[in-house]
């Protein structure tokens, strides 16, 4: 893993907890968002965004619709449906048991 | 089933998906750069730096697309692949035709393999059934040992001793043409009858489509059980479908028989190619025309018998049952005959148990090994089309370098080209499947025509129509082809070394030009047409042979047909019959433009009646059969088959007068006493000297073919008709003239005698001959046609990879004809590339050929497979075609003018 890349298989969690928190946003939001909150520290090769994007729209977990932007620019705002609401818990219990786990076994040392 | 829909949508609205996700990812790194702008970036650093932390936007976008699956991919690289081949409409045209012929041909030969060799009957749980013995012997004998063949007597026992099987059920093994009539109509009608078991369709499993089928007790008492089962087929088309079916009846002979139901759609029985009008229990036996002896007869020994396994009990156990049974039940009979001869033949005799799961067919044991044959053919047919469309497909990859090429360097995966390029073959193969299921239903239609024995005879009853299984079989070859012809192509033509490809102008690639792959495929086309080639000349000069075969009689101004005297009511040997038939005879022989008429039982390839004879003074051989004709007065007359020594039958051959019989040479030099003159010895018909059966010679004829051109020589004696009746009779009139006039005039003076006697088959004795090599003839045609494909699609594959190394070579050819070479060397140089190809393919090709030719050597009259002067012919050939396929682009390659060579890139 090269140094502030992202475990694999986290993006998901991640663009599902902004939208959970946001409400809804374009994905250069969605991207902004995860950078700050992380203090830059998570970097995201930004267009793998929208691959993610795309796949969670076919399984169902978000919805997209085209709106404007503060700048007056169309984009396409994404929110989460009430299965990626289930998703995003899921995955959340998943994180939170393994870095558990993790944690637990890094402070015994 | 959410996710399907969202797919499908996606497909629909693939357009402005693209242009959304374009737009989406145009905005993110407009405001990347704006950001970076702010935090006070160069402009173009700004720029650089947005699209750094985007990523590569290609293969993004492709993520993005194969997310949304196969689907998407697959109609994408569809409508590529259609683009792509439209671009080039000759390769398009050549690898589409030969792909449709290839499927076409394979599909329609399966579709025949299939019926007659594969398919299950149509009855419950098919392989549960077996017949006793082989199921290959037709027809009648009284032989002690008879393991194909049982009486009917024998049947009943069997059914009630055995504890194997399920239900057991017997059928008369032969069903010649008769005639009836419907309700009492007047018109006598041709009816195809068999004569059943009462458990015949239990024993099958069959259900009525209407009324009922028969019981045990439909045939457990002889002669009063007037009820028929009639087939769906013969329901719709002779009486409509009428729902009244059951109030309907057959006169056949005397008796009027009652419909008592309909059989299921699509139910023959077991004879694959016989398909019955209607079914009679065994029981009326004696009431139908032909008056059939046996119900009671325990050596009468004419019927097959069939059976289904009891559940848990295998063949084996089945086998040992039947055969204890077997010995028990036929010594057992009070009337069994137990010498030492029939004893020896009881001992001997084995009763194995056939499947019947695909049912019985005269038909496999004549085409099975000519399909065969044909399906190899065809298959290597296909195997050239894709050889040749790889070829095809490789020289435009080639050409396609660059594009493949400039995709990965803008990060396209290898994968997914090669993909791409699979689905564009699989589009190519798709088409020429279609294609080809539109050749295979008009070359069933003709094969159909062409085992039926020709234009002017009722077609075989199979079914050949296109059905699941066939459609899966064109589907496997499509889609195998797709994967031969596309595979190579692809894997080279996405194995590219980035740079050297765009480096690289249109120029000389070394790699590229030697095209060594394309050589193996030219090569392998080669030798594949040479063994067809070789292969066609072997049936053809077959065919040339068997129709220059001396048949003994002259098979030219004879009009043929059969007379069905069985309507009549009367018995063979009825006095009143015989007169008929001289009548006929001597009416039709009157005629102007007739020579002379005889009746006789078999004229060419009909069937046959054997038998033992026992010649005094001679060795008996128990395996020597003798054809017995039963022949009328005129019968060598109108023949023209030569008299050699003593005379032939007359009006002092009588009913009353001492019994004679004449024989052919055959059976005088092998079968008589050497050195005697054998006119005016006696012999006996049959193994015993039962003086009843004593016969006298009078006279010896020339040797000629009995059943079929390609026989040995066959043994033959012929009784009189007076002496022997026969009864229902072919008919052989030899005329000059015109012969639709001839058959019209004998026909209406048949009718001027009785005007009920049917008259069928009516043809010429030389159409009989000729339709007796249907095979031989539907295997030369068939293979020259082949043949004549291949050699052609390898000459297109010649063509194009020369035409290709040419255009490939023109900068080289322009500096060696600066440099002073002579158009002439230019042109041998190609050649010779060519002729070491072709030479080498031709050298594999023999050697194939050779190896193969076993396979063929049963199936060729006159001649060996491994002859030199067919190879030298094939071999010839395919030369000659070969290197004038070549010779075009040598020639165009030494047209080229130096300057514009030199110019050209």
């Amino acid at each position: 893993m090269k140094p502030n890349e992202i475990p694999p298989g986290t993006l998901n969690l991640l663009i599902l907890k902004t939208l959970g928190r946001y409400g809804e946003m374009h994905g250069y939001e969605v991207a902004e968002s995860i950078l700050h909150a992380s203090d830059d520290v998570l970097a995201v090769e930004e267009g793998s965004l929208y691959p993610a994007l795309q796949r969670m729209l076919l399984k169902g977990w978000v919805s997209a619709e085209w709106g404007v932007t503060v700048g007056n620019r169309r984009a396409r705002y994404y929110r989460l449906t009430a299965a990626g609401r289930k998703q995003l818990a899921q995955e959340l219990s998943q994180f939170d048991r393994i870095y558990g786990a993790i944690a637990r076994v890094v402070e015994v040392g | 089933m959410g996710q399907l829909l969202r797919r499908l949508r996606m497909l629909f609205h693939r357009g402005r998906f693209n242009a959304e996700l374009e737009e989406e990812m145009r905005l993110h790194l407009e405001l990347r750069e704006q950001k970076n702008l702010d935090a006070g970036l160069a402009v173009d650093a700004a720029h650089r730096e947005a699209h750094r932390s985007f990523g590569n936007a290609t293969v993004i976008r492709e993520k993005s697309y194969s997310t949304w699956g196969w689907l998407e991919s697959f109609v994408q690289d569809v409508t590529y692949g259609v683009r792509s081949m439209l671009r080039s409409p000759g390769l398009t045209a050549v690898a589409l035709l030969s792909l449709a012929l290839g499927i076409g041909a394979n599909t329609a030969i399966f579709s025949f393999l299939d019926v007659l060799l594969l398919r299950s009957l149509p009855v419950r749980n098919p392989s549960q059934l077996v017949v006793l013995g082989e199921g290959g012997e037709l027809g009648q004998t009284d032989r002690y040992g008879s393991t194909d063949l049982y009486s009917y007597p024998f049947y009943r026992q069997f059914q009630q001793k055995q504890q194997v099987f399920s239900d057991v059920a017997t059928l008369f093994s032969y069903n010649p043409d008769i005639h009836g009539t419907i309700d009492r109509r007047d018109q006598m009608q041709p009816i195809s009858a068999d004569l059943v078991s009462g458990t015949f369709f239990s024993t099958l499993g069959v259900e009525p489509a209407l009324g009922r089928l028969f019981t045990d007790a439909d045939d457990n008492t002889e002669g009063n059980h007037p009820v028929v089962v009639i087939s769906y087929n013969w329901w719709q088309t002779v009486f409509s479908g009428d729902p009244g079916i059951l109030n309907h009846t057959v006169k056949l002979g005397d008796t009027t028989f009652n419909i008592v139901g309909v059989a299921p759609p699509g139910f023959f029985g077991i004879f694959v190619g016989h398909a019955p009008d209607l079914w009679a229990p065994m029981s009326m036996m004696s009431a139908m025309p032909l008056h059939f002896r046996g119900y009671k007869d325990n050596f009468s020994q004419s019927n097959l018998i069939l059976a289904r396994l009891k559940p848990g009990i295998s063949r084996e156990q089945a086998e040992a049952n039947t055969n204890v049974l077997y010995q028990q039940i036929v010594r057992g009979f009070p009337d069994a005959n137990l010498n030492a001869y029939n004893l020896r033949h009881l001992d001997e005799a084995h009763v194995s148990l056939t499947s019947l799961k695909t049912g019985l067919s005269a038909l496999r044991h004549r085409f099975s090994d000519p399909l065969k044959i044909l399906m190899g053919i065809t298959a290597l047919v296909l195997l050239i089309a894709c050889v040749n469309i790889a070829n095809l497909l490789l020289a435009r990859s080639t050409t396609r370098v660059r594009e493949f090429a400039v995709r990965q360097a803008l990060g396209a995966q290898r994968l997914r080209l090669i993909r791409q390029l699979l689905t564009e073959s699989l589009v190519l193969a798709i088409a020429g499947g279609l294609a080809g299921i539109v050749i295979a239903i008009v070359a069933d239609r003709f094969l159909l025509r062409m085992i039926s024995g020709g234009p002017d005879v009722d077609l075989i009853p199979l079914d050949v129509s296109l059905d699941l299984r066939l459609l899966l079989f064109t589907l496997a070859a499509t889609i195998g082809t797709a994967v031969l012809f596309g595979i190579i192509p692809a894997l080279r033509a996405s194995r590219i070394e980035v740079t050297e490809a765009l480096k690289d102008g249109r120029g000389s690639s070394n790699t590229v030009t030697r095209s060594p792959l394309g050589k193996v495929l030219v090569v392998a086309q080669v030798s594949i047409s040479l063994v067809l080639t070789v292969a066609a000349v072997l049936f053809l000069r077959s065919l040339v042979n068997l129709t220059k075969v001396d048949t003994g009689f002259n098979r030219q101004g004879v009009l043929r047909l059969d007379i069905d005297a069985s309507v009549t009511g009367l018995k063979s040997e009825d006095p009143r019959l015989l007169a008929m038939f001289q009548q006929i005879e001597k009416k039709v022989s009157a005629l102007p433009g007739v020579q002379s008429a005889s009746i006789a039982s078999f004229f060419f390839a009909q069937g046959t009646w054997n038998g033992n004879i026992n010649v005094p003074g001679a060795t008996y051989d128990d395996h020597v059969y003798v054809r017995h004709n039963v022949i009328d007065n005129d019968y060598f007359r109108t023949m023209q088959i030569p008299l050699l020594a003593g005379r032939t039958f007359g009006t002092q051959d009588s009913t009353t007068s001492h019994r004679v019989a004449i024989i052919s040479e055959s059976v005088a030099r092998d079968l008589f006493p050497a050195s005697v003159n054998p006119i005016g010895r006696h012999y006996f018909l049959g193994k015993d000297p039962n003086p009843e059966r004593d016969v006298e010679v009078i006279g010896l004829v020339k040797d000629v073919k009995f059943s079929g051109l390609n026989e040995p020589q066959q043994f033959i004696d012929y009784i009189p008709n007076s002496q022997h009746p026969w009864g229902y009779d072919g008919l052989a009139v030899r005329y000059t003239g015109d012969f639709n006039t001839i058959a019209t005039t004998v026909q209406q003076t048949i009718h001027s005698i009785n005007r009920t006697l049917p008259i069928t088959h009516v043809t010429t004795l030389d159409a009989i001959v000729e339709r007796s090599i249907t095979n031989q003839r539907l295997v030369a045609e068939l293979s020259a046609f082949f043949g004549l494909l291949a050699v052609f699609l390898s000459a297109i594959g010649i063509y194009g990879l020369m035409s290709y190394i040419v255009s490939r070579r023109t900068n080289e050819i322009g500096i060696r004809m600066a440099l002073g070479a002579a158009r002439s060397s230019v042109r041998w140089m190609v050649m010779r590339e060519i002729a070491r190809l072709v030479v080498l393919g031709i050298v594999i090709g023999t050697a194939i050929s050779l190896a193969a030719g076993r396979l063929v050597a049963t199936m060729l009259y006159g001649l060996k497979p491994t002859e030199p002067n067919n190879l030298a012919l094939a071999t010839a050939t395919l030369l000659v075609v070969a290197l004038v396929a070549g010779y075009l682009p040598a020639r165009r390659a030494s047209r080229v003018s130096p300057m514009e060579a030199l110019r050209y890139e």
